[in-house]
């Protein structure tokens, strides 16, 4: 890939502190930040969860949940301009699929997910999306890693 | 910092196992009928499991009330012979499970003045929290009722449900075979007086109940979806942190969870397949000899819900739950108008078994632990599972929605347990020498359907239609506080692994025996009180403070009621 500004990024996120670093990357390799796509990833809902069976949970609220939790988060860290979306399914084939659909040059994604057990079981969303995005993808250091 | 919880699972994993081969004393010796699962028993059967001795009968004989405890005289009973591919699979599954119970139970019912330790130590939590928080189950009772009704209800509150909501969440996974098979146990192994103790344990369980569903609230996660994420889990690691014991906090989250998952298999799971098994084959004998086709069935039923993602049916089993249980009330009821003149000398009974009791019910301590044990296994009160559903609610206060989960133990146990209990003691069925068969294999709901039936023609039917919906919305319930815990230790991501093996295990709690499904069970449930109880005694300080802000705001009528 070139260093040239990129016109369409995607940042997963997961509104952990590693996300904002992400957010501030993308914004600065963006030629404008309304080409930036912050994707963050609900899981599919439960069917046994009282929320569920009481029927006063469901995507439609859960999704405009997420997009009021954007609009608060990034006021407070200062971030105007770019695009944010809900999506449901499994973390790294969603933002891989997300970033192919939407012809994006870039996926900015944190590497700090799972650790410890977790990361065993799971495999982290990160390496997930490497191996199915066809669009480079940058990877950033946890600041803690050892 | 990578790896810690990992470190700490193990650590748990290892301290478990050390402490069950290090002591190779048995619950049993604590006088302590129902743990069945013996040394001898288990060594022999991992020496010799293909051999044809069958130790699902002697597990079941040896959990007989034999006053003087000798367990060896059950022995004699003549050995079944496994007849087939699925019977002797069936044994043999058995026979682990009992194995695995002993293990267990040699240090979590270890014997501390005649009192298995799990036992000691919910009776020790719910005194506690009852003289701490001034008796907030009594106290308390009438605002709970008040706001459960809606009357403090505000939609713009954080959270998921009701209050009302809630509380029915809860109680769908507390109301289930425990409160009609699990009490037939009590008072058939633990005469007429574990009635009284059973009440009793209903009532300080209000206060424990209370506590912990208090700090569920305060603790909860709000995640960006709006979803509550809360239980005890969350209490202990947050909690006990912010008193600086964070490694303790963590420690007794993980292995709260590690329990939970089991409780969601073993009480949660198994348990209700396999007693309501017990009293649908009352009515369908045909089931009798075809176990696994009740299990398979049960296995289909929860699975398309929970893998499926039928919500429908979710939804409805909670909503017809209330009404059966309902019905099995009015039921109870009936019977102890029917037999209006003998519930004085009932009473009687009761309480003179409470506090004289005949040697063979293992003693003044022997019932007293008969009647605790089946009301912590029936309401959760102290086992910190019902945290998971209240944090869910809807308020701005903590403290309210632990008021209204003290209705729980009333409900479950002073109500409804109270109701099986009277007709057991009532009809006789607790020393009806016909019955003995089913009181011998701790088959309680078979006790339940049978001492029903006699007193109501066709109840049975009717029974067997209620103890398959309890237990249908018990499981289902229970899977979602097994799952909880199990996105606790591993991400929510894992859940799928979870559900397949929670259908596992209701398909087990078809072909394994009643006792040793009970004894996996207890031991499970009840041990989740050892960190729960711990966690919650240390964090009490907090909730008395917040308890004595809200009830002065609350007497000062600052919260106003809506209508």
């Amino acid at each position: 890939m070139s260093w040239l500004p990129k016109s369409n990024i995607v940042v997963p996120i997961d509104f952990s502190d590693e996300s904002e670093q992400a957010i501030r990357t993308a914004l600065e390799l963006a030629d404008d930040p309304s080409h930036v796509h912050l994707v963050h990833v609900l899981f599919p809902l439960d069917s046994v969860s009282p929320g569920v069976v009481w029927g006063e949970t469901d995507d439609t609220k859960r999704e405009k949940a997420v997009n009021d939790y954007f609009d608060t988060y990034l006021a407070e860290k200062g971030v105007e301009g770019v695009r944010h979306t809900v999506l449901f399914g499994n973390p790294g084939h969603e933002i891989s699929e997300y970033a192919t659909n939407n012809a994006a040059d870039l996926i900015v994604i944190p590497a700090h997910g799972y650790h410890g057990i977790k990361r065993y079981v799971l495999g982290s969303v990160a390496e997930r999306v490497i191996r199915l995005s066809k669009c480079p993808v940058l990877v950033l250091r946890r600041h803690d890693q050892d | 910092m990578i790896q810690q919880r990992f470190f700490w699972i193990l650590a748990v994993l290892v301290a478990v196992w050390q402490s069950g081969t290090a002591s190779p004393s048995y619950a049993q010796d604590a006088g302590d009928p129902t743990v069945a699962a013996e040394p001898a028993d288990s060594e022999a059967t991992a020496e010799g499991a293909e051999s044809e001795s069958s130790d699902t009968n002697q597990a079941n004989e040896e959990s007989e009330p034999t006053a003087s405890g000798d367990a060896a005289a059950a022995a004699d009973d003549p050995p079944e012979e496994p007849a087939g591919f699925f019977r002797s699979a069936e044994k043999q599954v058995d026979n682990a499970f009992g194995e695995f119970n002993g293990f267990l139970a040699s240090w979590m019912f270890y014997p501390v003045f005649g009192f298995p330790l799990a036992v000691l130590w919910l009776i020790i939590g719910a005194i506690f929290f009852t003289v701490r928080m001034k008796f907030i189950n009594l106290r308390g009772f009438k605002h709970a009722i008040l706001v459960t009704a809606g009357k403090y209800d505000d939609p713009e509150d954080v959270g998921e449900v009701s209050h009302f909501q809630a509380l029915t969440a809860a109680l769908s996974a507390t109301v289930g075979l425990g409160n009609i098979a699990g009490v037939a146990i009590a008072v058939s192994v633990g005469g007429p007086g574990a009635t009284f103790w059973m009440i009793l344990a209903g009532l300080l369980g209000m206060s424990s109940k209370f506590t912990e569903c208090t700090l569920g609230q305060k603790y909860r996660e709000v995640r960006p979806d709006g979803r509550i994420m809360g239980g005890a889990m969350f209490y202990l690691s947050k909690g006990l942190s912010e008193m600086g014991m964070a490694p303790l906090g963590k420690f007794l989250a993980i292995f709260f969870a590690i329990l939970c998952i089991g409780g969601s298999f073993g009480g949660g799971n198994a348990f209700q397949v396999n007693q309501s098994l017990n009293a649908v084959q009352e009515t369908i004998p045909f089931l009798e000899q075809n176990r696994w086709l009740y299990g398979l069935i049960m296995t289909v039923l929860v699975g398309i819900v929970i893998i499926g993602g039928i919500r429908r049916i979710a939804k409805t089993a909670e909503k017809i739950v209330p009404f059966m249980c309902g019905v099995y009330v009015l039921a109870a009821l009936a019977i102890l108008l029917m037999n209006f003149s003998e519930i004085p000398s009932a009473i009687g009974t009761i309480v003179a078994g409470a506090f004289n009791p005949d040697a063979m019910y293992g003693g003044f301590i022997g019932v007293l632990v008969q009647g605790f044990r089946r009301a912590a296994f029936s309401n959760e009160a102290g086992v910190g599972s019902a945290a998971i559903a209240h944090s869910a609610a809807k308020t701005d206060y903590p403290v309210r929605e632990g008021i209204v989960a003290l209705l729980e133990p009333f409900v479950d146990t002073v109500v409804v347990c109270t109701m099986t209990a009277l007709v057991i003691v009532i009809t006789g069925a607790y020393e009806s020498p016909e019955l003995a068969v089913y009181r011998d294999s701790n088959n309680g709901a078979a006790l339940t359907s049978n001492a029903m039936a006699a007193q109501i023609t066709g109840f049975q039917y009717v029974l067997a239609i209620a103890v398959m919906l309890f237990a249908y919305s018990t499981m289902i319930s229970w899977s979602y506080y097994g799952e909880r815990c199990w996105a606790y230790l591993f991400g929510d991501r894992a859940s799928m692994s979870y559900r397949i093996v929670f259908l596992v295990f209701v398909f087990l709690g078809s072909i394994v025996s009643s006792t040793n499904v009970l004894d996996f069970g207890d031991l499970m449930i009840l041990g989740m009180a050892f960190p729960n109880i711990l966690g919650v005694l240390l964090l009490s300080g907090k909730v008395k403070t917040d308890l004595d802000d809200y009830w002065n705001r609350y007497k000062s009528g600052e919260f106003t009621r809506s209508s």
